[in-house]
């Protein structure tokens, strides 16, 4: 796969139908990957592709604006461009899709409940050799988790979320790493007003965290790259799959299956929910 | 001193005069509807209890999950978000949009572990004082039952 993937970049590189291509090379460690940002055709040797790739590349892409852009996209990456899309962050036509067929099972723990392991949008699909095309993703047991959660007492699932919550540094790691998490000034940096405590106390932690999840229902792609770069192991997917839950059981809504679509917020139905109204 | 220069309902006095709890509740209530139906319960001296503390937006479409959050965060015992009817919106719109959002808030801060008594929602028309009354009723009664908000409080 990875000489294709050169190999496209190299095309369009040349042929100056990109002015960068965004994929992955090899960190320093030589096992883990980093993003790599390459704007020469002489360098694309150095991209590489395999189960290491872990980063969301839709995260680099609002950064290059009014540049013609190729990029290797996941499943997961490829929903965040669609996402993304459907918000307007991007225009479409200074993208250039590599859809890269995940087949790399043990990327993450996410990986194996994805549902969609080939890009949603793309201009190029490479796919993966040895693999049925076009198989279907492993998608039993994606709530697993939620449904445990959702199944104990409320005062557990409050002290469990307090336990978690509270070991919480106020990093934003969680909110750098998101494609998604993109607004030019997050509540959680305002001050005027403060929405609530920048202090790493319980309260603020507990509407941070509250606040990073909603703010993404509807758009969290479940990459899963918040939880992975959460210093001190707060769930986080446990959340984003909740609400990615009731988007689904509610109103019948994926994020990032469809660029038409709207947005899940920016759109109502009649016939929505209406019984928990007095 | 909260962030946003209001006094922390944390240091309200939780306790009634006969030591029974008495719920702090935080409302949100559209001008055009809500807001001139909870004043006809105040002209038309309908008796209801006065835990809820009013704050009058345009419209119900206004109110920002972050609202409620502050509020529970800082100490309020529940929130009541009030509208005018579906169709009615005067805004023609806005509370389709807040009935979409706050189904999925309500049922992600259960999944939190908050109960769920504790945020809730009503239509209420401008000529429905009679339901406004009865609506803060029951909402008083059912956080009542939820009992004192201990949310975010520090482990003692
Ligand atoms: S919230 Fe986390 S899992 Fe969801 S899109 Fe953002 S980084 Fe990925
Ligand atoms: S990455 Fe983890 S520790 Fe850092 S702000 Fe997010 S939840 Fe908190
Ligand atoms: S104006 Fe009352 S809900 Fe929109």
């Amino acid at each position: 796969m990875i000489e294709e993937i050169r190999q496209k970049a190299k095309e369009l590189l040349a042929a100056s139908k990109v002015d960068m291509v965004i994929g992955y090379r090899r960190s320093g460690d030589g096992v883990s990957t980093v993003p790599a940002f390459i704007d020469s055709a002489q360098d694309v040797d150095s991209l590489v592709w395999d189960q290491n790739c872990v980063y969301n590349l839709a995260n680099y892409l609002r950064e290059f604006p009014g540049k013609k852009i190729g990029v290797v996209a996941k499943g997961c990456d490829a929903r965040a461009i669609v996402v993304l899309l459907q918000e307007n962050q991007l225009e479409r036509e200074n993208l250039f899709i590599i859809g890269v067929e995940c087949g790399v099972t043990d990327i993450s723990e996410k990986c194996a409940a994805c549902p969609r392991t080939v890009s949603a949008i793309c201009d190029i699909l490479i796919k993966e050799k040895g693999r049925k095309s076009g198989a279907p993703g492993n998608e039993k047991d994606a709530y697993a988790a939620v449904e445990a959660l959702e199944a104990r007492r409320a005062e557990e699932r409050l002290g469990l979320w307090r336990e978690e919550f509270s070991r919480c540094i106020r990093c934003y790691a969680c909110r750098q790493v998101c494609p998604m998490c993109y607004c030019p000034k997050c509540v959680a940096d305002q001050t005027m007003p403060a929405w609530f405590s920048k202090a790493t106390s319980l309260e603020g932690n507990f509407a941070w965290n509250v606040t990073r999840a909603f703010h993404l229902a509807g758009r969290c792609v479940d990459c899963g790259e918040c939880e992975r770069a959460c210093p001190v192991g707060i769930p986080l997917r446990d959340l984003n799959k909740k609400l990615e839950k009731e988007a689904k059981e509610l109103y019948k809504y994926e994020a990032g299956s469809s660029v038409e679509a709207k947005p899940l917020f920016a759109s109502y139905d009649k016939d929505d929910p209406k019984d928990f109204i007095k | 001193m909260s962030a946003l220069g209001t006094d922390s309902m944390k240091d309200d006095k939780k306790m009634a005069a006969d030591g029974g709890f008495e719920p702090n509740i935080v409302g949100f209530l559209c001008n055009w509807c809500s807001y001139a139906g909870a004043d006809l319960a105040g002209t038309s001296r309908m008796q209801y209890p006065p835990n809820v503390k009013i704050i009058r937006v345009p419209c119900s479409g206004r109110v920002n999950p972050l609202f409620i959050l502050k509020c529970l965060m800082d100490g309020a015992d529940g929130v009541l978000i009030s509208g005018c009817h579906i169709g009615d919106c005067h805004y023609s719109e806005g509370n389709y949009y807040a009935r979409r959002r706050f189904a999925v808030l309500k049922n992600f801060l259960e999944y939190i572990g908050i109960d769920p008594r504790r945020f809730q929602m009503s239509w209420v028309s401008a000529a429905e004082g009679d339901k406004w009354a009865k609506v803060v009723k029951e909402v008083v009664e059912d956080i009542r039952n939820a009992g004192p908000n201990t949310i975010s409080a520090e482990k003692k």
